[in-house]
């Protein structure tokens, strides 16, 4: 289950950031996708660990903590994908995917000409469309 | 399958941003003019590079990145590709468009321009064509600058219209 | 790992033990253990101790067979191995009581079954040393030797002579007895494990405890081999095999059981990781880690004792990151060899901080579900009683009770209930906390040489966290303003919310008001603005959820400190007071996050403003608080103290806050002085600057209630920033002022002109100076609207093609001559009439600078001085003249004025002068280096030796001014071995001297020396500019000039032939008359002459045409013709050609002095007219 989704702008500031839990620990997720972006930086900065994703926009699992996975995904235009998820066993298509939507979404958000870009985005319906991808995720890995 | 635009309407549209900026809203203040339909044309770009981007890998370098916009952006705008790209390996790149799309339209008549123009009757006819010219490729170059920026490549670009239909934007690429 | 027993941190080191001979084991022991690998020893004094080694009573496997297990492992049973059971038994025997009497002997016998019968349960491998002197080596008893081998059962290399007291031997002995060590120790611990190892082949275990238990010891057995890979595999089984364990086992109560299983796992991993770390297998090491966290991580075991398993998590992470730790600073560059495998090792994954900080993690965990557990227990009651005397029982991971029974103990299992009390009492006797903090510290600080600062500050907050729960507000409050600038920058809302509500309460709590209401206030204006409190962010920090109406409770809290009101949270802050003693004052920079709370803006409407007028001015101020707050007094300061002035709100006239106003500072009043969220507040005033410079707007400062000052630096709308954290929010922005022009390109400094002056400076009409010449400039200083105080002039010439007044070749720069231009001196007006008033004039005359005082002058005076200009070469230059003075006598007050004035002036050469020489007319000297020269381009022109030879000096004027010349002469050098004579008189008056015109004068030059060269002297010329003209300041009675004219060197030569033409001035036409040419031989020697006569049309001529004739030494030949002249006017006689054929030189006279005048009758001259023409016959 993707408990946490986040977009984040190339001055590393959230742009949009939503979690997707019952239980109380927004801000837990939110400390976890702020410091997924050191894995990102180390990532972009020294890509020769990264071997065969070399500038892949996906970036595969940042790093995996208590409870949680975090994948990340990075733009040409420098904007970050975050997703924190819960389960133990993901398959990386489904993730790639995920990503491949959420990104589109993203597009689709900023493409519009109220949008100011580098601000964050409130568009309600980019909102709906995520929580629609986040929730087919879970159904993706089940079937 | 792209949603595709009337090109027609396109260079309309196009048309009248210029000259209610020029005439209009900034009748006696060309760079100010200037300076608002190259900030339509950045966001446009921004926007646009968002977009064209999505199904790519990250470019290495500031090369890949012009090539990108020579290539396969330029394609989506003009459905051709850019004709002619020069680089001094400093940070220079000229881009040339032997037939760019949104000027193929576009004649200098000295004598319809002072026409067009009755109530600035001072204005020298040869040069205000020239200049009306000019304010019609400041939104493409807003849009190559918005493009090369949102993919982290601050950059000035310029216009210069050799014989008409071609024309030539300049990429310099901030250090 | 510090809670880990020794044996089981260090890898095992086989263990062997010394019999006998007391006197050499600390000899042998010392060896042994400085073996590679090392031996341990234990060492008995004599063979009486040999019960220390044997076998305790056990049990046989066989009978043991149906009874069921205990435990996995015995906990003694590594320590065991590792201090008490030897592999080898080495024993000594000395040499004399080998070979001795029979009764020694027969003791060494008995002492060696003794020994045998001791060790023969244990397989332990034997040694027999005998030790003997070097002397007495040959005396041993071969018989007894072989006897005792016989006896021991031994090969002879397990039989060593240990010869001690010779250096060389002793070594060898030793090295034998290592040896021999080693090898039987190797042999025991693989003998051992083989034997286990076939229990374990032939599945003869009972249980499946049983299995694992044999698995280990097989591994340890293995690593005393150090065969790693062996071990590896057996702990590795062993681990597995445990995992088949879990769940089916019920040996134990469930908990205890679980707790056990765990424990024996825990034990088999750290074998495991520490084998594969220092095999430098740090990837697999980390992926066995993972497996091994997830396994277990499900197995959380009852939920009342659940704090266990937390703890048992923690001590997992802790240990690898340890272990981690100390590998890594062994083996270099772990990561850069680390290819990163299928299953995706992420790069904090390598690092020891993340593993500190996930056991700081599930310590925390433990430490919550630990007070959870005891505070449920509470009710229960009465733990202590049931838990005093549980120890550890024999098994690793068990616990059990131990009874007394009139003096015997026996162990007793606990039940679970039981366990659990044990368990939370001893967690009760631990705090964790500093524990906590220490691991997040290190997981802190490795993320920061990480550069992974974000992962950092994630661990600060933690750690802070912590800090404040403890009640350690400074260290806490510390650590959170580190990360809470990180993320400001970074625009993280709710983290940063979180941070800033802890650092609100840390201030509270070490009562700092200044912290407290800043915090408050940034908090306040924090852009939050959903008022739904999503129901997940319950644990936000003291602060409460973010939301719209905490960031107002925040603000209203705020604002009832510093206006002193506290009201409703009185109780709260009782620290936090601002009252008269204690006011506060905030400062808001151009980096302060509080520019949020309030931004002031300030710009002025014009760029340049004349000293005096009014300009206006707008002050923009902006909050983002959410309510509306009320300023009751606005100071608006400026770097011009003058302009400072104050606005009060027409609302609160006259408030308290109004005597912070200084006497006679201007006070302005606004309708209101209310800042309203998000708007502009937009205030427009003049003012007069009368100080020219810059005038700069440096504070607005803002005072709300008595006590409570903010002072926020003024901003340019030009050059503001974006205001922090709201940058990044998608609302509409505002600008600062209603001018859009203003809002884009308003400064709020703006430039003050100096005040216009009102005095001319006139610098005097300029000529071109004259190269020599001291040029005067005159100038005038005039006042017109004001009088001059203090007045100063500064003189500067500059070359007008840029660089100095010095030729770059010249090396002494002072040195007069080498300056081209030069400022010879300044002579004021006053300076010349009264010498005495002129004290305190300053005068500084340099090279190229001057600097004059100017006596103060009323309006309408005027005063003047003169520059003196000399020119050594030509060369244009520029002379500024600056004048500064105050116009008010109050010096300090006021500004100085500055008036400029600049000037070309042309420097030029005056006079040129040339020379040339001529021979006199019809008479040619035959001069042999001529002919020579003529083919070099070597022009030192020659002179004929005692002929009269013609120099004229020609003078050329080059200004443009017509000048006098007063003198020429020519001063001849050296010897008098010539004599020049002038051809005129010395001029009687000045001769005028008109520009571009050429005077010229003529000497006539007899070289008498007998010299070849003639240093001919210098040509000295004085002249002045032409005074007729009436320009008096010209008519300095010292500017006479002298110009200098070298004139170069000539060479003298004897001619050998002089040829003279002579003819009539004038001839008559149709009358004859004579032409006669003259040659002169002045040699020693006969000359041969060739001559011809060319004819001519204009002449009938008789005489020789072309012949050849031989002239004597020192004599002369005459050639005459009679010529009839037959054309008019100016003719050219026939042309003479005489050819020395001696010098192969021909001599031709020129077309000039060949020529005649013919009159058609005889002409009359009147004699008188000659004499005053004359000079104007020879000027052209």
């Amino acid at each position: 289950m993707i408990v946490c989704v986040a977009v984040v702008g190339h001055q590393n500031n959230p742009l949009y950031i939503q979690s997707f839990t019952e239980a109380d620990d927004a801000l837990k997720l939110h400390h976890i996708v702020h410091c997924s972006l050191d894995v990102v930086d180390e990532r972009v900065n020294n890509p020769k660990k990264s071997g065969p994703t070399l500038n892949e926009t996906f970036l595969g699992l940042l790093y995996p903590t208590e409870n949680y996975k975090v994948y990340g995904y990075l733009t040409n235009t420098k904007v970050k994908f975050i997703m924190v998820t819960t389960d133990l066993d993901v398959r990386d298509a489904d993730v790639r995917n995920f990503f491949r939507r959420f990104h589109a979404a993203y597009v689709d958000a900023v493409s519009n000409p109220f949008h100011v870009p580098g601000k964050k985005i409130t568009s309600r319906t980019f909102a709906e469309r995520v929580s629609t991808i986040v929730k087919s995720f879970g159904l993706n890995a089940a079937g | 399958m792209g949603r595709e635009v009337s090109e027609s309407c396109l260079e309309s549209l196009l048309t009248e941003i210029v000259s209610s900026y020029c005439n209009g809203f900034y009748a006696n203040k060309p760079e100010l003019a200037a300076r608002r339909i190259e900030a339509i044309g950045f966001q446009v770009g921004h926007q646009l590079s968002e977009r064209y981007t999505i199904d790519r890998q990250r470019f290495t370098d500031h090369l890949e990145a012009i090539k990108f916009i020579c290539k396969d952006f330029w394609s989506e705008l003009f459905k051709k590709q850019i004709d002619n790209l020069k680089t001094n390996h400093r940070g220079t790149f000229v881009l040339q468009d032997n037939r760019f799309r949104w000027l193929a339209h576009v004649s200098v008549d000295p004598s319809l321009d002072a026409s067009g123009s009755i109530q600035d009757p001072s204005a020298m006819a040869e040069n205000k064509a020239s200049q009306a010219t000019g304010m019609h490729l400041y939104f493409p170059c807003g849009i190559i600058r918005g493009a090369l920026s949102n993919l982290g490549i601050p950059c000035a670009v310029s216009a210069d219209i050799s014989n008409l239909p071609a024309c030539s934007f300049v990429v310099r690429i901030k250090a | 790992m510090e809670e880990y027993p020794e044996e089981l941190r260090t890898p095992p080191v086989a263990l062997a033990c010394l019999v006998g001979c007391p006197d050499f084991h600390a000899l042998i022991t010392g060896h042994l253990h400085s073996q590679q690998p090392p031996i341990n020893t234990i060492a008995l004094p004599d063979f009486s101790k040999i019960s220390v080694i044997s076998k305790a009573a056990k049990e046989n496997p066989a009978t043991g067979l149906g009874k069921p297990v205990g435990g996995i492992l015995k906990r003694d049973w590594l320590s065991k191995h590792r201090t008490r059971v030897p592999a080898v038994v080495a024993a000594l025997f000395t040499s004399d009581h080998v070979s001795g009497n029979p009764a020694q002997w027969l003791q060494v016998c008995t002492d060696l079954e003794n020994l045998k019968a001791t060790i023969q349960g244990r397989n332990i491998k034997l040694l027999v040393v005998v030790v003997t002197q070097s002397s007495s080596k040959d005396d041993t008893s071969e018989d007894r030797m072989i006897s005792l081998r016989k006896r021991a059962e031994l090969d002879s290399k397990n039989l060593i002579i240990f010869v001690p007291d010779d250096p060389l031997e002793l070594k060898q002995s030793l090295n034998r007895l290592g040896t021999a060590c080693a090898e039987l120790a190797n042999t025991y611990y693989r003998d051992e494990g083989r034997r286990v190892k076939a229990r374990l082949e032939r599945k003869n275990f009972g249980s499946i405890e049983l299995n694992i238990r044999y698995c280990f010891k097989v591994a340890v057995y293995a690593e005393f081999r150090r065969d790693w890979l062996e071990a590896l595999k057996m702990y590795e089984e062993a681990y597995h095999a445990l995992r088949e364990v879990v769940g089916i086992s019920t040996r134990l109560p469930p908990i205890q059981c679980l707790v056990e299983i765990k424990r024996i796992a825990e034990q088999l991993h750290f074998k495991m990781s520490t084998l594969l770390l220092h095999g430098g297998k740090v990837v697999e090491a980390i992926t066995w880690f993972r497996r091994h966290i997830n396994y277990y991580r499900r197995l959380n075991g009852a939920p009342e004792v659940i704090f266990l398993h937390w703890e048992w998590l923690s001590r997992q992470h802790l240990v690898f990151a340890q272990l981690l730790e100390t590998c890594s600073a062994t083996v270099q560059n772990v990561p850069t060899t680390v290819t990163v495998p299928a299953d995706k090792l992420t790069e904090w994954e390598l690092y020891p901080p993340y593993y500190y900080q996930l056991s700081a993690h599930y310590l925390k965990e433990k430490n919550s579900c630990l007070e959870f557990a005891i505070s449920m227990s509470e009710d229960v009651g009465g733990i202590y009683g049931s838990v005093e005397s549980v120890v550890a029982s024999v098994y690793i991971g068990q616990f059990a009770r131990l009874l007394e029974h009139e003096g015997t103990y026996t162990m007793q299992a606990l039940t679970d209930d039981e366990y659990a009390r044990y368990t939370l009492a001893e967690g009760k006797r631990f705090q964790d906390s500093f524990e906590i903090i220490a691991l997040l510290k290190r997981s802190f600080e490795a993320y920061n040489n990480l550069k992974a600062s974000r992962m950092a500050s994630y661990c600060g907050v933690q750690m802070a966290r912590e800090y404040f729960v403890m009640a350690e507000f400074s260290n806490a409050k510390q650590i959170f303003e580190n990360i809470a600038s990180l993320y400001r920058q970074e625009g993280w809302l709710t983290l940063l919310w979180e941070v800033l509500g802890y650092l609100r309460e840390c201030s509270r709590g070490i009562s700092s008001v200044k912290d407290f209401i800043e915090y408050s206030l940034e908090m306040a204006a924090m852009p939050i603005t959903s008022n739904a409190v999503a129901p997940y962010f319950r644990d936000c920090g003291p602060a409460g959820p973010a939301s719209l109406s905490q960031r107002e409770k925040i603000h209203k809290e705020a604002f009832g400190v510093v206006t002193g009101e506290s009201g409703t949270a009185l109780s709260e802050n009782n620290g936090l007071k601002v009252n008269g003693d204690c006011p506060l004052y905030l400062e808001i920079d151009l980096v302060s996050p509080l520019r949020v709370v309030l931004l002031a803006s300030v710009a002025f409407h014009e760029q340049i403003v004349k000293p005096g007028a009014r300009t206006m001015i707008t002050i923009s101020l902006q909050s983002q608080l959410p309510l509306n707050v009320e300023i009751d007094q606005l100071e608006v300061q400026f770097n011009q103290s003058e302009c400072n002035f104050i606005i009060t709100s027409d609302r609160k006239p006259h408030l308290a806050a109004i005597s912070h106003v200084h006497p006679g500072r201007r006070v302005e009043t606004a309708p209101t002085l209310e800042l309203l969220t998000n708007k502009w507040l937009r205030l427009t005033y003049d003012v007069k600057p009368d100080q020219s410079g810059k005038l700069e707007c440096i504070y607005v400062i803002a005072r709300i209630g008595p006590n409570f000052t903010i002072c926020c630096r003024a901003e340019s709308p030009a050059s503001m920033n974006d205001l922090p954290l709201w940058k990044f929010e998608d609302i509409t922005e505002t600008i600062p002022t209603k001018d859009p022009g203003l809002a884009f390109s308003g400064q709020k400094a703006i430039q003050v002109e100096e005040s216009e002056p009102q005095v001319d400076l006139k610098l005097g009409p300029s000529g071109p100076a004259l190269v020599g010449e001291c040029f005067i400039l005159p100038v005038t200083v005039a006042s017109k609207g004001h009088a001059i105080h203090s007045g100063e002039l500064k003189i500067n010439l500059v070359d007008t093609k840029g660089g100095g007044l010095l030729s770059p070749r010249e090396v002494e720069p002072f040195l007069a001559d080498n300056l081209h231009v030069e400022l010879v001196g300044i002579s004021g007006q006053e300076c010349a009439d009264h010498s005495e008033a002129n004290f305190d004039n300053i005068q500084k005359i340099q090279p190229s600078f001057g600097l004059i005082s100017v006596p103060f002058l009323n309006v309408g005076d005027s005063w003047s001085c003169k520059l003196k200009i000399k020119w050594n070469r030509p060369k244009p230059i520029m002379v500024y003249v600056s004048l500064g003075y105050h116009p008010h006598s109050s010096e300090s007050s006021s500004q100085k004025v500055h008036v400029h004035k600049s000037l070309q002036i042309e420097g030029k050469t005056a006079v040129t002068i040339s020379h040339n020489y001529m021979l006199p007319f019809r008479r040619d000297s035959l001069l042999l280096s001529n002919f020579k020269a003529n083919r070099d381009s070597d022009h030192t022109p020659t002179l004929p030796f005692n002929e009269t030879s013609i120099l004229i000096i020609s003078v050329k004027n080059c200004s443009e001014v017509p000048l006098m010349l007063l003198s020429m002469s020519l001063e001849v050098e050296g010897d008098n071995s010539c004599t020049i004579q002038p051809q005129e008189e010395e001029f009687r008056e000045p001769v005028l001297h008109v520009p571009e015109v050429v005077f010229r004068k003529v000497f006539a030059v007899i070289p008498k020396g007998n010299c070849s060269t003639l240093k001919m002297g210098t040509v000295s010329l004085k002249w002045q500019r032409d005074s007729g003209v009436g320009e008096d300041f010209h008519s300095c009675p010292t500017t006479s000039q002298v110009t200098k004219h070298r004139l170069s060197d000539v060479n003298v030569e004897l001619p050998p032939l002089v040829v003279s033409l002579k003819c009539p001035p004038h001839a008559i036409v149709g009358n004859p008359f004579t032409y006669s040419v003259t040659i002169q031989n002045q040699t020693e020697l006969l000359q041969e002459i060739k001559y011809s006569l060319d004819d001519s049309p204009s002449f009938v001529s008789s005489g020789p045409h072309n012949d050849m004739t031989f002239v004597l030494p020192k004599s002369e030949h005459v050639l005459s013709y009679m010529l009839v002249p037959l054309g008019l006017g100016s003719q050219q006689l026939p042309k003479v050609t005489v050819t020395s054929v001696r010098y192969n030189a021909g001599f031709q006279p020129s077309t000039t002095s060949s020529t005649v005048f013919i009159f058609p009758s005889k002409p009359r001259f009147q004699v008188s007219d000659v004499g005053e023409t004359r000079p104007e016959s020879i000027t052209e």
